[in-house]
């Protein structure tokens, strides 16, 4: 069964058509890219799964259960995440606590707990903090724990991001052009990141600019143009796509 | 009564208009809500007091003076508070800024004048006029006049002038206006004038018939925030019905129902108006964030 | 070390563990000795500081973490006192049952005020917060024969564990024991993935959700603790006061408490305690001449928005390194 099940989705508002039609399946532990021009209407369809916008038609489909209604934190909580493209860390937090933030839905304490000063309180709040600092380990930023975020580089704190998203082993992550801005050897750092990550099982969703990143890795790749579906494919597919290079080219 | 209430809610609506408009032209231009306010017309009273009986003059020369000043301490606080602060403070602190120095000037009006509550001696006695049965005293008639007048210059001004259209401009986009050349502080600073001096002017208008202590800030400034609220935040023609719809409806709840609800009549129409509809009478969908 | 982890301190070496427990110990037995070097009329500033910083952290709470303009601490600070009194005097109810009455009336009002915050932006909320304020001091002054209007409500002695405290020294005891379990209550769920909720929330809405924090819990939430720990303050007031008016819970109050949250350092509790302490012995010695607590509060607010974002903690951070708590709020 697949993952993530679009199917049908329209999306429009004020007459204009954001969306048209979007159909496309994503399996448990691939990556899918969605790429296309500007206006293709890539954010728009990571606003709609996630739930930020709600779609005029279609359904969203996860793990065998409609998302169609759901408010944001609700689908977040059911093992999906995301990122931002405009930076989603908090800036005023220190690494460790972006990471813990992350980790809020499974730390166990409760509000009475830790007012009154329950032993199972401060227990739940020491297994976040070694959750987080195995999941800081894992993506190779311990060093960082302590430094408040809005000090690090845009590459650290896209790692922050997918660090602090990958707290509670969601099976399905979208990233927000995680590229975008990145030196060339942050880049080599993030697709070294988004192989660990395939390795551990998680499915992720590409919204990209950068063809080459996404050619790659991935397995899959959407192309959107005007809102519509205009290829859906494997890499070498689509690289030699008909409709994909006109969207891009232009007509010759 | 229904219509003896209308006339004299008109005229109590007027001073809310008059400072609800101060209000608004300062938050359409630099979407700052000021919740000193109150005190640019507590300090017109004040001033036009200290200028009659301890400074001498007649009336009409001592509220010129009065407005002059207050101009000029709108352009000051501009230059000294907020301009430092810039363009990018978060409006959080823009507001926290207006309540220091609403504090400040209640600060500076207790160390002058006490505790006390203080009377001005009536400067217009001419008597009452009745129409078709109806008494209008001169003070309502110079309030509900000189706001009308006012209200007028205003729309004219922002309408049809250029200076006018320049301050439109400027405060739809600030930094579009710089890139055209126009002196965006000196603007805002005028802004800032003028919301002061409209706030000392309602001052000077109800200073002969009230009592003036360093307090009566407090209420004009939630009665003004009623207004704008009810017709609509950011919309000049709407403060202005607001505050007269305000006026007439207090005086009428509190001839028909009860006295003891003039006071909370403000209130009552913020969270009504606020729960219900937040765009109020006239405004737009406007996602006031801060 | 990071502000918004309990875990860390506590995994702290050993070494530094035993000076915070030392540091700790010897700042109770201070403070337990204080009577002993106060008159009654210092004590009474002493009171009237604890009462204050309370009332500032539970403000700080919603203005400084979670990064609201709610002025609503007038009438949390209001309902607090009224319940108190009013269960004293009425129902003869003593002391510790009439303040945990005023911790539910204030998470009650604080869940009023914190449902429209769901909806209300920015100013509106500022605006209908600081209305809601001024519409329940209406209500204590047309209350009747219940609240006795502007008159005021005399309070009755507290008696706790069968002592009565009718002296500024006894009520000391009583008003710390208060102000030290409600600050340390409030420290721990700001150290917890509650606190890092709020400040979540106040750094970015959109994030938030997407990490399954529903904001909108979080506000309420806020909004609730806020006004249990304000109410909780205005109990302790009225014990202090001996008696109460709707005067004290004016625009005035309410921007007092606004000044030492400010001035002590927005989202730092250690600072709303720095700046209660400058706030509430200053009047004491400005007493004779009125008007001028408001024009150097004022005068030190400005000067806090625009050369110390972070206050007063924020000053003593940057003197004394070593005291670094890391604040949240420019």
């Amino acid at each position: 069964m697949a993952l993530l099940s679009i199917k049908g989705v329209t999306v429009k508002f004020s007459g204009l058509t954001a969306l048209s039609d979007v159909s496309f399946d994503i399996e448990p532990g691939r990556v899918h890219a969605v790429i296309g021009p500007n206006g293709a209407g890539k954010s728009t369809l990571f606003n709609v799964i996630t739930g930020y916008i709600s779609m005029t038609e279609g359904e969203v489909w996860f793990e065998g259960q409609k998302l169609n209604g759901l408010r944001p934190h609700t689908i977040a909580c059911r093992g999906m995440r995301r990122t931002f493209q405009n930076g989603g860390i908090f800036a005023e937090m220190t690494v460790l606590e972006n990471v813990l933030t992350g980790l809020a839905q499974v730390t166990a304490s409760s509000i009475a707990g830790l007012a009154v000063g329950m032993p199972a309180a401060y227990r739940a709040e020491m297994a976040a903090m070694r959750r987080a600092c195995d999941l800081m380990r894992l993506m190779g930023i311990s060093e960082l724990a302590d430094r408040p975020a809005k000090d690090l580089s845009s590459g650290q704190q896209r790692l922050v991001e997918i660090t602090r998203a990958l707290a509670t082993e969601a099976r399905l992550l979208l990233l927000d052009e995680p590229a975008v801005g990145l030196s060339v050897q942050d880049r080599e750092n993030l697709m070294a990141v988004l192989r660990k990550l395939t390795a551990r099982g998680v499915a992720l969703l590409l919204v990209e600019h950068s063809i080459d990143l996404v050619m790659a890795i991935s397995d899959r790749i959407v192309v959107l143009n005007h809102g519509q579906v205009i290829a859906d494919g494997e890499p070498a597919e689509i690289r030699t796509h008909d409709a994909v290079l006109e969207a891009y080219l232009g007509r010759n | 009564m229904l219509f003896q209430l209308v006339l004299s809610g008109i005229a109590q609506g007027s001073i809310y208009a008059l400072v609800a408009l101060g209000m608004t032209i300062l938050f359409r231009a630099t979407t700052i809500v000021n919740f000193g306010h109150g005190e640019f017309f507590m300090l017109g009273a004040f001033l036009v007091y200290v200028l009659l009986h301890v400074v001498g003059l007649p009336f009409l020369p001592a509220a010129l003076l009065a407005i002059v000043l207050m101009f000029l301490l709108g352009m000051g606080l501009e230059r000294g508070l907020f301009r430092p602060m810039g363009e990018s403070a978060p409006h959080i602190s823009l507001a926290m800024m207006t309540v220091a120095f609403s504090f400040l000037f209640r600060g500076i009006a207790r160390l002058f004048w006490g505790r006390e509550v203080y009377p001005m001696p009536s400067v217009f006695s001419y008597p009452p006029i009745e129409v078709a049965g109806l008494i209008v005293t001169s003070q309502d008639l110079i309030i509900a006049g000189t706001t009308l007048l006012l209200v007028l210059l205003f729309f004219v001004f922002f309408r049809y002038t250029r200076l006018g259209r320049l301050a439109q401009a400027t405060s739809q986009t600030a930094r579009g206006a710089s890139l055209v050349g126009i002196n965006v502080p000196l603007v805002h600073g005028g802004m800032w004038g003028t919301a002061a001096a409209i706030g000392a002017i309602a001052g000077i208008l109800v200073a002969p018939i009230t009592l003036l202590y360093p307090d009566m800030g407090g209420q004009i400034l939630i009665r003004s925030f009623a207004a704008m609220t009810l017709g609509g935040f950011g919309h000049l023609g709407g403060a202005v019905v607001g505050g007269l719809l305000m006026g007439v409806m207090e005086q009428l709840a509190g001839g028909y129902i009860s006295t003891a609800l003039i006071d909370i009549f403000a209130f009552l129409v913020i969270i009504v108006v606020l729960l219900v509809k937040p765009s109020g009478l006239f405004g737009r969908r406007e996602a006031a964030h801060v | 070390m990071s502000e918004l982890t309990e875990v860390t301190r506590q995994q702290a070496r050993p070494g530094v563990r035993l000076q915070r427990c030392a540091v700790a110990a010897l700042l109770a037995l201070a403070l337990l000795l204080v009577p002993l070097v106060t008159n009654d009329y210092t004590q009474y500033v002493v009171n009237s500081i604890l009462v204050y910083a309370l009332a500032a952290v539970g403000f700080n709470v919603v203005l400084g973490y979670l990064g609201q303009l709610a002025f609503a601490n007038a009438a949390f600070f209001g309902i607090g006192a009224y319940t108190v009194a009013l269960l004293m005097h009425y129902a003869a109810l003593p002391f510790p049952l009439a303040l945990g009455g005023s911790a539910v009336t204030g998470a009650l009002v604080g869940l009023v005020v914190g449902l429209p915050a769901l909806r209300l932006k920015g100013y509106y909320l500022a605006i209908v917060t600081l209305v809601f304020g001024e519409l329940m001091r209406w209500a204590y002054v047309h209350g009747g024969d219940i609240t006795k209007g502007s008159g005021g409500l005399p309070v009755p002695e507290a008696a706790m564990f069968g002592v009565v405290a009718d002296t500024d020294k006894a009520k000391y005891y009583v008003i710390l024991a208060v102000v030290a379990a409600v600050i340390w209550s409030t420290n721990r769920i700001l150290r917890s993935r509650v606190g890092r909720a709020f400040v979540a929330i106040r750094e970015n809405e959109l994030a938030c959700a997407s990490l399954g924090i529903s904001p909108g819990r979080y506000k309420v939430i806020a909004f609730v603790w806020s006004g249990l720990v304000v109410a909780v303050a205005g109990g302790l007031f009225a014990i202090l006061l001996g008696r109460i008016s709707p005067e004290s819970f004016n625009l005035h109050q309410l921007l007092l408490h606004f000044a030492i949250v400010m001035i002590g350092g927005i989202g730092s509790l250690v600072g709303s305690i720095m700046g209660a302490v400058l706030l509430t012995a200053a009047p004491e010695i400005l007493r004779n001449f009125p008007g001028l607590e408001e024009i150097i509060f004022s005068l030190l607010l400005i000067a806090v928005l625009l050369f110390l974002p972070r206050g007063l903690a924020g000053l003593a951070a940057r003197l004394v390194p070593a005291l670094k708590e890391r604040l949240y709020r420019e």
